[in-house]
């Protein structure tokens, strides 16, 4: 039974293609989403620190759009396949220099059906008809599974900029090779920083080889729209996923915004182009709160996007001398903590033990269906079944991690943001390691 | 034979033949270096050099006798064999390599000077080359008797090199049977276009392509699957894409798909290309290559089928319903 089916043009599969090629920067499996009036694409990666969407409007982006949708669920489809065979799919043609023909072998139009019956071969199955009269069917197989979305809390993000993303892929010439962070933050009214670092041997014992550290300010004109309430707050995300969006959003050459609250929570960067809505939520660390993502440690290991949040918020402190930040003092404080548990025991504990990180995990992005028309497929994994019951909980909620933030946040009484001194009365570095979310509410940080 | 060799003076040599320009000989013998042993026959219209691989693949090159300015095979009265010998490809394809070196070293100095040359006609000599200046180099083949080396000595610009080559004693060379008498399809087409087919397969990482052609639509399809997926290409007849097209029935095999890939070469500098498959499922794929000047080379490629079992014709037949 065919699910679905739509037709694109030429200019729809090199559409679809830069966004499958920014997806393929994120993860290796694609979740496709279908509804009666979108096409969404997702991708979520391996150490759940970044997401990407792109939304295919269906009446604006397909020149033929029918969705027919299957038994269990009328209103929407979703399954999951492998990009790489995608990308192969709808890759670029090209003919032949040396003759004529160019225009010969390129696309006339794409159709692509999905069909899943019970008891039947599911497919993907993509008809490309070229200029010339060449047909080529494609059928690849997927898996029906519930993609994963993450979650972001907008009115909770106080920070936002727009701008045009040109200007960002002409920032993103100046990163210097091997860098693995961008640390974003505005020095005053008129220069906003993007500093680009890397801690790859700084933290192994080798000596430090990759020293460098780029710091390109932009005035604040460039941007259409610059809005952070706090000073000094420095945000710092994954340049590889960040490059990935910039590369793409150059393409569409359309305005890209960001908006942002705080460092370990989610930044939020989107555009829009002719008929597709990109977004991606990027996990962030940054100089405020800075060794909040502790629990990450333990499960980041050996990939490269966890590992790197973790790292980064512990020696970014050092490495952030060459910057001219102005409370310098403050910043050996919280890679003290963790280079000497003895002082401080309940500290290190947490980094110990693995449920708080996937607790976390989950935490910050949360599947968001999890209503009842899931059931029906629930049928593939335990685990998954286990993911989606707890995903009725919400990020805020859990107390395990943004206690442990708080925690760090207050023994670093830098006054990297005064408001927290100015909820704190007390001593901060008096704080037990471990507390309740509702024992830190007082503090004003979290907003319910 | 060593007798009869004996009687050919030394300024005789059994076998010479001279080029000023080796590019078409390296273009077409580079379309056959899938193995590296090539068996080499000379006869008095040309060089046949065929390759072969495990006794299912099989690549014949003929450089034809218009490809050389001067050739000459001194046969004795009495021999009634032709010269064979089996040598190393690579080392042939490497030696002819040297031919031109300083010209194209020359040619791309000067297109990083000037633009213009480097996206136009690069690759023809252009007036100032030394072979239209009319101080041409020569590349000679030469073998001097029945299993001897055979010599490649390169002449330009002053500069002499000389390469022999070991020869080997050559293996049965029976090739492939392919039955002209009892084809059951031949289709004429560009070249260029199945090589497109192929990179069109290729992304699924196939073992096995499967080609058929049928007497009614989709008349010519190659279909493959692999471990990501499947993918077939339809060649349909509406639009001139097939030249010529008869089929006497419907004809199905199937190929190792790694053996139909190393014709690729060939089907990049191939003008048309014959498709052909006999009674026994033996696909042919004759290439035509037209060099400068007008002539034409010719490249065969020999492709012994999958045996077919049962399972196979069903799950075409499945394919078909799809």
């Amino acid at each position: 039974m065919t699910v679905m089916r739509f037709t694109l043009s030429e200019e729809g599969v090199s559409a679809l293609r830069d966004a499958l090629a920014c997806l393929s920067k994120f993860s290796e499996e694609v979740s496709l989403e279908a509804k009666r009036d979108r096409l969404v694409f997702t991708a979520i990666n391996l150490s759940k620190s970044a997401y990407a969407s792109f939304a295919f409007a269906s009446h604006r982006f397909f020149s033929k759009y029918q969705y027919e949708g299957i038994a269990q669920h009328r209103d929407k489809f979703f399954c999951k396949l492998y990009n790489r065979a995608l990308l192969s799919l709808f890759r670029n043609r090209s003919g032949d220099p040396l003759h004529d023909r160019e225009r010969d072998t390129t696309i006339e139009r794409c159709d692509v059906a999905i069909i899943d019956e019970a008891g039947k071969k599911s497919r993907f199955i993509a008809k490309i008809v070229f200029r010339n009269g060449i047909t080529t069917k494609y059928q690849l197989p997927f898996e029906v599974s519930p993609p994963v979305h993450a979650k972001f809390e907008g009115d909770q993000a106080t920070n936002s900029w727009s701008i045009s993303s040109r200007t960002l892929r002409q920032l993103m010439d100046h990163f210097g090779p091997g860098i693995d962070y961008l640390d974003i933050h505005s020095e005053d009214d008129q220069v906003v920083n993007f500093t680009c670092f890397t801690e790859k041997v700084a933290n192994g014992e080798e000596v430090l080889k990759k020293p460098l550290h780029t710091s390109i300010a932009v005035e604040r004109d460039e941007f259409e729209r610059f809005t952070v309430e706090e000073d000094k707050l420095h945000i710092v995300i994954s340049v590889k996923d960040f490059r990935a969006i910039i590369q793409h959003a150059a393409l569409l050459g359309s305005e890209v915004s960001a908006s942002y609250s705080m460092p370990s929570k989610p930044m939020q960067l989107k555009y829009d182009g002719d008929g597709v809505k990109c977004e991606f939520l990027l996990m962030t660390v940054g100089e405020r709160g800075a060794p909040g993502q502790k629990g990450k440690k333990t499960r980041g290991g050996a990939k490269a996007p966890t590992g790197p949040q973790l790292e980064a918020t512990t020696s970014r402190a050092n490495s952030h001398a060459p910057t001219p930040a102005p409370q310098p003092t403050p910043q050996p404080q919280p890679r003290r903590q963790d280079q000497m548990p003895s002082l401080r025991p309940p500290i290190t504990r947490p980094t110990q033990r693995p449920p708080p990180a996937t607790l976390e995990s989950e935490s910050l992005f949360v599947p968001q269906d999890n209503d009842d028309q899931w059931a029906p497929v629930g049928d593939n994994e335990d685990e998954d079944e286990e993911e989606n019951d707890r995903l009725g909980w919400d990020a805020s909620g859990d107390p395990e991690p943004s206690a442990m933030k708080m925690r760090s946040m207050m023994s670093n009484p830098s006054g990297v943001r005064p408001r927290i001194e100015d909820g704190t009365n007390d001593n901060p570095s008096q704080f037990e390691p471990t507390q309740r979310l509702s024992d830190v509410r007082k503090f004003g940080l979290f907003g319910d | 034979m060593a007798s009869t060799v004996g009687s050919v003076p030394p300024e005789q040599p059994l076998f010479r033949a001279v080029a000023s320009s080796t590019r078409q000989i390296y273009q077409l013998l580079k379309c056959i270096s899938f193995s590296p042993k090539v068996h080499v026959q000379l006869t008095h219209d040309g060089m046949r050099f065929t390759a072969e691989h495990s006794r299912v693949m099989q690549g014949v090159a003929f450089l034809d006798q218009s490809l050389f300015t001067t050739y000459t095979l001194n046969l004795p009265e009495d021999s009634r064999t032709q010269p064979q010998f089996q040598m190393n490809l690579p080392a042939l394809l490497e030696a002819l390599q040297i031919f031109g070196a300083t010209d194209a070293a020359a040619r791309a100095a000067k297109t990083d000077a000037d633009p213009y040359r480097s996206n136009l006609r690069n690759y023809r000599p252009d007036a100032f080359s030394h072979q239209t200046l009319g101080m041409p180099g020569t590349c000679c083949l030469m073998y001097e008797a029945d299993g001897e080396a055979l010599s490649v000595v390169l002449e330009e610009s002053g500069v002499k090199t000389k390469c022999n080559m070991t020869t080997y004693t050559p293996e049965s060379p029976d090739s492939i049977p392919f039955d002209r008498e009892d084809l059951t399809f031949k289709i004429i087409m560009q070249a260029r276009w199945l090589l497109d087919c192929l990179s069109e397969l290729a992304p699924m990482d196939p073992k096995r392509i499967t080609i058929s052609a049928l007497t009614n639509a989709p008349y010519l399809r190659l279909s493959s699957g692999g471990a990501l997926g499947s993918a077939s290409v339809d060649f349909s007849n509406s639009r001139d894409l097939l030249e010529t097209f008869s089929v006497r029935e419907r004809w199905t095999q199937g190929f190792k798909f790694d053996l139909v890939k190393s014709a690729s070469e060939a089907m990049r500098i191939a003008n048309k290309v014959s498709f052909r498959g006999d009674g026994q499922g033996v696909l042919s794929l004759q290439f035509m290559v037209e060099v400068e000047g007008g002539s034409v080379s010719f490249l065969d490629f020999r492709f012994v089928p999958y045996i077919t079992q049962e399972d196979d014709e069903s799950e075409t037949a499945e394919d078909e319903d799809d």
